[in-house]
């Protein structure tokens, strides 16, 4: 009880003796928290500053007006929700961005697991070796090389595809891969698959090998054959990092997931000719804003993107604590 | 060890199976890098008939000998060239000194900070935002608008704190009684440890700035900013309708095509990666795994 009254009584001794302690710590540490508040002046600027920026959703602001006049400019309400809602493309650029996100994260998350597995099944180490870093190459390189890759071989005139299936006479006219409309979402999680997916294979083989060989010895000694092996202890093996990734892949879902951005891909894989299907939410902010100068409006169709996103990281995380009881934060 | 028994007829067939399907993965993978290859060494005008698959048929430098005198290219190149080097030094430098100042075990605020780091990373404003932020501060247009933004790279920094963690306290201690620096001790006794993590910033950093486009096409409007992935972006943009793409250049002496220079240009842009990753690839896989369970 006494130390109760002592603390309470502000100026004691005690905590004098706390606060001179605590000052004189801080300027042990001046160095380190100088090298920190760099960093964080730079999240100020580059992170933060962006972050406020977007009550520009919010106001009548003219780009001529710098960044203070984000917030001089007169609030206007919900004006430019309004006029996005009300946007004769809004139901097709969300369809979009939906279908490209969920095709992208349901077709592209088995696959690094299934492709550890199967390396995981070779015994012959050069073998594994060479799979493995051919697969991680593509993600090295950018989406404009990949693009250019798909150009090459999609193309209708000069396209490796094409003209292989045109001279075994399996088409007789070459497929419009990269114009048709319906192709676009094919095309965009097949690059992603190829770009990305061996790259996370990565992250599920450290978990494999996490894995107690003794099992797989008891196992086989139950007589129990790889298959069942597979079944009964890889893959729950794997399960720590199978629900990290996938929370992660839910979260990051509307940018593209863990295998490649939405809006590279819609930009480089999209044109005139298939925009029904390659026009996303961040295209079309992104043309609206810097091509037509509505900066205002494109702040509100990026912020749109932005909350569903926020809500979607927050909820995988609550639901996979729920479920699994491991969380990320 | 025990003695290995004679395979099972699953065994056998799995095997078979697993060979046949990873054979086919790696063959998806790698070809089409090969098949880029063999077009740029192709005459430009007989790749347009189609049909080459292999080796070049009619083997030709003329692709090569036209992007080297196509100032648009040769620029691009430079460009290229000088923020990857210039971007990856600043921002491998950045980020791991920021990370040393968060490493400290007693750090007050600490808990703050990271709050901040966390959010940064998860929350965005948008591109349009961030436009408007680059645009106030007078990076638009200028060559610091590739190289100041990437200076901290927030999933390093997590990577980057929890390896300099591991370094024992003690270290700094002698230069720190001799009256050094932090900033000396950082320089001089943290880094030249810290190799392995160095490496795979610098091969993250270093690919991810050389690949860059999106900055080059939105943040600048001068044709000496541009780089090579934007160009690249503009030729596939020009081709991929099909009314352009037969459109071929013909200069006085060599025969290219649009797609032939492309091609080139692809590969002129791969190849400082393949050339690197290599020698990088125990490093990064390393890291990616202390990401992985860390993080």
């Amino acid at each position: 009880m006494k130390t109760n009254t002592e603390e309470n009584s502000g100026l004691s001794p005690r905590s004098m003796l706390q606060h001179e302690k605590f000052s004189r710590r801080f300027r042990k540490q001046l160095s380190f928290q100088l090298f920190v508040w760099l960093g964080m002046s730079f999240l100020l600027i580059f992170s933060f500053t962006p972050m406020f920026g977007v009550i520009m959703a919010f106001k009548d602001y003219n780009i001529t007006s710098g960044i203070q006049g984000i917030f001089t400019s007169p609030w206007i309400g919900l004006k430019h929700f309004e006029q996005l809602i009300n946007d004769y493309n809004f139901p097709t650029l969300v369809r979009n961005t939906l279908t490209l996100s969920i095709l992208k994260l349901v077709f592209s998350f088995p696959i690094p697991i299934i492709f550890a597995i199967m390396l995981n099944e070779v015994r012959h180490s050069l073998t594994k070796r060479i799979v493995q870093t051919a697969s991680y190459l593509p993600h090295f390189i950018s989406w404009v090389v990949v693009a250019g890759i798909a150009h090459a071989f999609f193309s209708t005139e000069t396209g490796v595809v094409n003209s292989l299936l045109m001279s075994m006479n399996i088409i007789d006219q070459p497929l419009a891969i990269l114009t048709n409309p319906d192709s676009f979402f094919g095309l965009a999680v097949g690059t992603a698959i190829w770009k990305e997916a061996g790259w996370w294979t990565i992250i599920f083989l450290a978990s494999i090998a996490g894995i107690d060989p003794g099992l797989y010895e008891a196992a086989e000694i139950d007589g129990a054959g790889r298959l069942r092996r597979i079944w009964h202890i890889t893959l729950p093996g794997m399960k720590g990092s199978i629900v990290v990734v996938l929370i992660l892949s839910i979260g990051s879902m509307l940018g593209g997931g863990l295998v490649g951005s939405n809006f590279e891909q819609a930009l480089l894989f999209g044109n005139t000719l298939n925009s029904d299907t390659s026009q996303i939410i961040q295209t079309y902010a992104f043309n609206v804003g810097l091509t037509q100068g509505r900066f205002a409006f494109a702040a509100a169709v990026d912020l749109v993107q932005s909350v569903i996103s926020v809500i979607l990281i927050l909820s995988s995380n609550y639901i996979s604590r729920k479920v699994s009881g491991a969380g990320l934060y | 060890m025990r003695t290995r028994r004679k395979k099972s007829r699953e065994d056998y067939f799995m095997d078979v199976f697993n060979y046949f399907l990873l054979s086919i993965i790696t063959l998806v993978t790698l070809y089409p890098f090969y098949f880029v290859l063999v077009a740029s060494f192709n005459d430009g005008i007989d790749t347009a008939n189609g049909g080459l698959y292999l080796w070049p048929r009619e083997f030709t430098l003329d692709n090569y000998k036209y992007f080297l005198q196509e100032a648009k290219w040769t620029v691009a190149l430079g460009v290229t060239t000088l923020r990857t080097v210039v971007g990856t030094f600043l921002g491998v430098l950045f980020t791991s000194l920021v990370a040393y100042g968060l490493s400290k075990s007693d750090l007050i605020f600490r808990k703050f900070y990271f709050i901040l780091v966390v959010i940064a990373m998860n929350v965005s404003g948008g591109l349009i935002a961030y436009y408007v932020v680059l645009n106030g501060i007078g990076l638009i247009n200028s060559f610091g608008v590739y190289v100041i933004p990437t200076m901290l790279n927030l999933f390093f920094l997590l990577i980057a704190v929890s390896f300099f963690r591991e370094i024992p306290a003690e270290l700094g201690e002698s230069a720190r009684m001799d009256g050094a620096s932090e900033l000396t001790i950082f320089l001089k006794i943290i880094l030249p440890i810290s190799l392995p993590l160095l490496a795979t910033m610098t091969l993250f950093i270093g690919a991810s700035q050389w690949n860059s486009w999106v900055d080059s096409a939105y943040f600048v409007q001068f044709d000496h900013l541009r780089t090579v992935s934007y160009r690249m972006m503009e030729v596939i943009n020009q081709t991929m309708l099909p009314t352009d793409s037969q459109t071929a250049q013909y200069t006085a002496q060599l025969q290219v095509t649009q797609f032939s220079v492309q091609m080139t240009a692809l590969v002129i842009s791969v190849f400082p990666i393949i050339c690197v990753y290599p020698f990088l690839q125990k490093y990064f896989v390393k890291g990616m795994m202390l990401g992985s369970v860390k993080g």
